[in-house]
């Protein structure tokens, strides 16, 4: 059932707003994106910054006011969504609340004028393919929220789409659905290797379902690269906020020595590796450090940070301290391999970390939202 | 929410009520609907089978000859076939206007401009379009006669009757339609077309049959108001096509034959009571939930081709035009010698009316000022009783409440007619007769939209006051009717515009001590006194639209932020 995976590229794509007060905003700015034939992208980022816009684009519910999309070789920039061949999953499921799940699915064959009986082969097989071979006859408003958004998916693929679109598909569930389905979003593109855009909030989710993550803010894609990129070498400090829990801790380059620098924070002279090329001694700069990438324990190692735990809490798999580091408070994460008990408020510990666990941000105005 | 923290709530609900305020309120609501809602439908058929007023035995044979009249048939089907002919029109010219506002990306004062015109039909008098029609298609109307010259051409019969008709509540199409076509989520649209259906397709597969649903409610609402309507006709249906309400009043007052009017208001009961049923617990049953959860997408889906903008757009600038028109003749008449002759300007219809037509007015106004907060008042003890406590005969309760609102005005007013004009309780010729009309009639808007707020308010609320000590009295006082005081303002706006405008049930219920403007101004079309109608439907339009504009005002003021919120046209 998978149609000839085709990349998709943006090229450039601006859309503006006229904003009561505010005036022309722009949802989307000079947005780039390749994506592969077969790829799962997903575009993350805070409510607000245009990752919607971008997908309706796509989908072509929404025009670009600059730049060009196209869909292999195809410019599909002022093609009318109808003429596009995407499959789209919407927050809400959107489906069409008068119809029987069989037409549901059904609608975009009879749109493309199928035989009957080829489009009652297509929607049975696909209905089993999503689990729901038994609901046929059933309207919409008799499913539960998993079953609605497994139609709403059967629907967007049965019609062989040149590619997949999700908005947010699974903000409606609960949390432990909201696993399941994401997994099984994930193994359905994988088998029919559909090339597929998936836009989130859920950075965890981000990070489960994807091959490459975009993150955007204010209507700009910041950084793009695999979830290990994203966590582990953060470009900017708004990443590093939004994908993960962090540290950030103000410092001041001292010396640069090929791709390492030392960097003056916490009363120590801190070395990072790898870090940002373009700095010289005497920038201010952010160092950022993952809670579980620091070590902590009762008995200070030589060479660790002198800290006093303010207070604790057990989450059963790990215990998340909040310790009092000099000028800084850090947030650090211990797990537990076995019956622990938590250190008390008020311990003295040593806090240690790797080297390449340190990454060095340019400090900018960027805010977090 | 959990199951179990539903179920309480919903036990809680209809708790059966020991509070010996809510016993005394329930017996006393039950005491004013015995004896305004059952007592004058029991005289009224006691009359129509001949029980009373001179012979004591039921005399079918009389009753079966009037009923089976060649001419009281026609007077019948035709009743029918008009109400099918406006619903069908109407609603075509709502779902337009609807469409149009909904999908066609207006800007802001385009659709206010269209929701003023449409605004303008439903608080005129009933005569308002067919004085127009009059004007501007009668034997010297300024179209047929001045723009024309058409002599001896008679605009009267069926169709002036459904043109003005369906002008005339098309509006209530327009608001029942509304804002089912704005719930429709634009993703659904939107998802259609991104499955590959063109526009029209979108259309035809899904917005429509998702407003199916509406535009059956819309097509039986005017069908019942066209069925129920007497003035338009009266005035344009002629000689050759004779309706049931018309041939009611005239048998009652033309030839003084109370029975035979009774039976005749009866044969429209039965059509009038099919549709309301069909309205409530079949139309309202079937309609779809199209938003689930948030994420309706942010831009309307753009549904319209620019060529089918201009189409739409256009069709529904004519009509409002055509409204305009009819709206500036009146004003225009009533400020000119004699219109269609004598063109000089002249304010001496409206001294006419300030002096001849005094009395009118001042009762009018007396008779609406008591009918409004009566009438808001008995809208939400009603409508808060029977949604919040449980007691017998509940449900029995708010049917017989919607009685006198479902049933064509001309029964109403017989009944009313039959009912008061005799011991034990004589009313007639007094004010309170046409008041308890108004109330009993009007009210039960102010109880659906009471009991619409209702249910979108969770008990729970209700029950945090009780849990810190309230009795029911308190907790009403203090907690729901700040909550439902939307609902009052709405009752009390409806009221008072039926209290200015209506004609069908009043007509027989005035007298020499008390009358009403619109009778006036029928009496005023009869002798042909166009001028002063026409200044008569000028100043009610004035008056209405000058109420509205406060109690909407208030009705603004009063929604509680959170709170939902209730149209004054709404339902």
């Amino acid at each position: 059932m998978s149609g000839t995976a085709m990349g998709v590229d943006v090229d450039r794509v601006s859309k503006r707003f006229a904003h009561r007060v505010k005036g022309e905003v722009y949802a989307a700015r000079d947005v780039t994106l390749r994506v592969q034939p077969g790829e799962f992208l997903t575009l993350l980022g805070p409510s607000g910054c245009g990752k919607t816009t971008t997908l309706r684009m796509i989908a072509g519910f929404e025009r670009p006011d600059a730049g060009r999309i196209c869909f292999g070789n195809d410019d599909v920039t002022g093609v009318p969504a109808n003429r596009r061949n995407i499959g789209f999953v919407f927050q809400n499921y959107a489906l069409f609340p008068h119809l029987s799940i069989f037409e549901n699915v059904a609608y975009g064959l009879r749109v493309r004028g199928e035989p009957e009986d080829a489009i009652t082969r297509a929607v049975s097989d696909v209905l089993a393919l999503v689990g729901l071979g038994a609901h046929e006859q059933q309207f919409p408003a008799q499913l539960s929220g998993g079953e609605q958004q497994r139609v709403a998916l059967a629907r967007a693929i049965v019609i062989r789409p040149r590619v997949l679109l999700f908005d947010e598909p699974l903000s409606n569930l609960d949390a432990k659905l909201r696993v399941q389905m994401r997994n099984e979003i994930r193994d359905l593109q994988r088998r029919l290797s559909i090339t597929t855009i998936y836009v989130t909030h859920d950075q965890e989710e981000a990070m489960a379902v994807s091959d490459r993550i975009a993150v955007m803010n204010q209507g700009r894609v910041v950084q793009e690269g695999t979830a290990e990129d994203l966590y582990h070498r953060p470009a900017t400090q708004f990443v590093a906020q939004f994908v993960g829990r962090v540290n950030l801790i103000a410092g001041v380059v001292q010396t640069i020595n090929g791709r390492s620098a030392t960097i003056a924070a916490l009363g120590r002279a801190i070395v990072a590796r790898p870090s940002p090329c373009d700095l010289i001694a005497g920038d201010s700069v952010q160092i950022a450090l993952r809670p579980e990438a620091i070590a902590i324990a009762q008995t200070s190692a030589p060479g660790s940070l002198q800290a006093t735990v303010l207070s604790s809490v057990f989450l059963g798999d790990k215990v998340e301290y909040l310790v009092r580091c000099g000028d800084e408070t850090l947030q650090v994460a211990r797990y537990n391999a076995g019956p622990t008990t938590p250190l008390a408020a008020g311990t003295a510990v040593g806090l240690s970390f790797a080297e390449d666990a340190v990454v060095v941000l340019r400090t900018s105005r960027e805010s977090a939202t | 929410m959990s199951a179990a923290g539903v179920a309480p709530t919903a036990v809680v609900a209809g708790r059966p009520s020991r509070d010996i305020g809510i016993t005394l309120t329930v017996a006393a609501l039950w005491l004013l609907l015995a004896l305004f809602v059952v007592y004058p439908l029991v005289m009224l058929f006691a009359r129509m089978l001949g029980m009373l007023g001179g012979r004591g035995s039921v005399d079918f044979g009389a009753l079966l000859a009037l009923l089976t009249d060649r001419n009281q048939l026609r007077a019948f089907w035709n009743s029918l076939l008009l109400a099918f002919l406006v619903g069908t029109v109407g609603t075509l010219a709502g779902f337009l206007f609807a469409f149009t506002a909904t999908r066609c990306r207006l800007p802001g004062a385009a659709v206010t401009a269209i929701d003023a015109s449409v605004l303008l039909p439903l608080v005129s008098p009933p005569f308002t379009t067919a004085i127009a029609m009059i004007f501007s298609f009668g034997p010297r109307g300024l179209i047929t006669y001045g723009v024309f010259g058409l002599k001896g051409y008679t605009v009267y019969g069926l169709g002036a009757t459904l043109f003005s008709e369906a002008l005339t509540y098309f509006p209530i199409a327009y608001l029942t339609l509304r804002p089912i076509l704005t719930a429709i989520d634009s993703n659904i649209e939107g998802m259609a077309q991104s499955l590959g259906a063109s526009r029209w397709r979108v259309f035809r597969t899904v917005t429509l049959p998702l407003t199916v649903p509406g535009i059956a409610n819309a097509f039986l609402l005017l069908f019942a108001a066209s069925l129920a309507d007497f003035a338009t006709p009266l005035i344009l249906a002629g000689n050759s096509f004779p309706v049931l309400p018309t041939q009611a009043y005239l048998q009652i007052t033309g030839l003084f034959d109370l029975r035979g009017g009774a039976a005749l208001s009866f044969a429209l009961l039965v059509p009038a009571l099919i549709v309301f049923l069909l309205q409530r617990y079949w139309v309202s049953r079937r309609f779809y939930v199209t938003i689930t959860g948030k994420g309706a997408g942010q831009t309307p889906f753009d549904s319209v081709s620019p060529g089918g903008r201009i189409v739409l757009i256009a069709s529904v600038i004519s009509i409002t035009v055509v409204v305009a028109y009819f709206y500036a003749l009146l004003l225009y008449a009533s400020l000119v010698v004699a219109l269609g002759a004598n063109h000089t300007p002249t304010l001496a219809h409206y001294r006419v009316i300030f002096t001849d037509g005094w009395n009118a007015i001042r009762d009018t106004l007396i008779i609406a000022g008591f009918s409004m907060p009566l009438g808001g008042l008995y809208g939400i003890l009603l409508g808060y009783l029977v949604t919040r406590h449980r007691f017998p005969g509940r449900r029995t309760m708010e049917a017989v409440s919607m009685m006198n609102y479902a049933l064509p005005g001309t029964i109403v007013g017989i009944a009313y007619l039959i009912a008061f004009n005799d011991p034990p309780l004589v009313l007639t010729g007094t004010a309170l007769i046409i008041i308890a009309c108004y109330v009993f009639r009007y009210g039960p808007t102010g109880i659906r939209a009471t009991v619409a707020l209702l249910q979108q308010i969770d008990p729970s609320l209700e029950e945090a006051s009780q849990g810190l000590g309230a009795r029911s009295g308190t907790t009403f006082r203090r907690v729901t009717l700040p909550l439902i005081m939307p609902a009052f303002f709405a009752g009390l706006g409806i009221v008072f515009i039926r209290s200015m405008t209506a004609i069908s049930a009043t007509i027989f219920l005035v007298s020499i001590s008390w009358t009403l403007i619109t009778v006036k101004i029928l009496e005023d079309i009869t002798e042909l006194s166009l001028g002063p109608a026409a200044a008569f439907s000028v100043l009610v339009v004035v008056i209405v639209f000058v109420v509205v504009a406060g109690i909407s005002r208030v009705l603004r003021e009063f929604r509680a932020p959170g709170a939902p919120g209730v149209s004054l046209f709404g339902g």
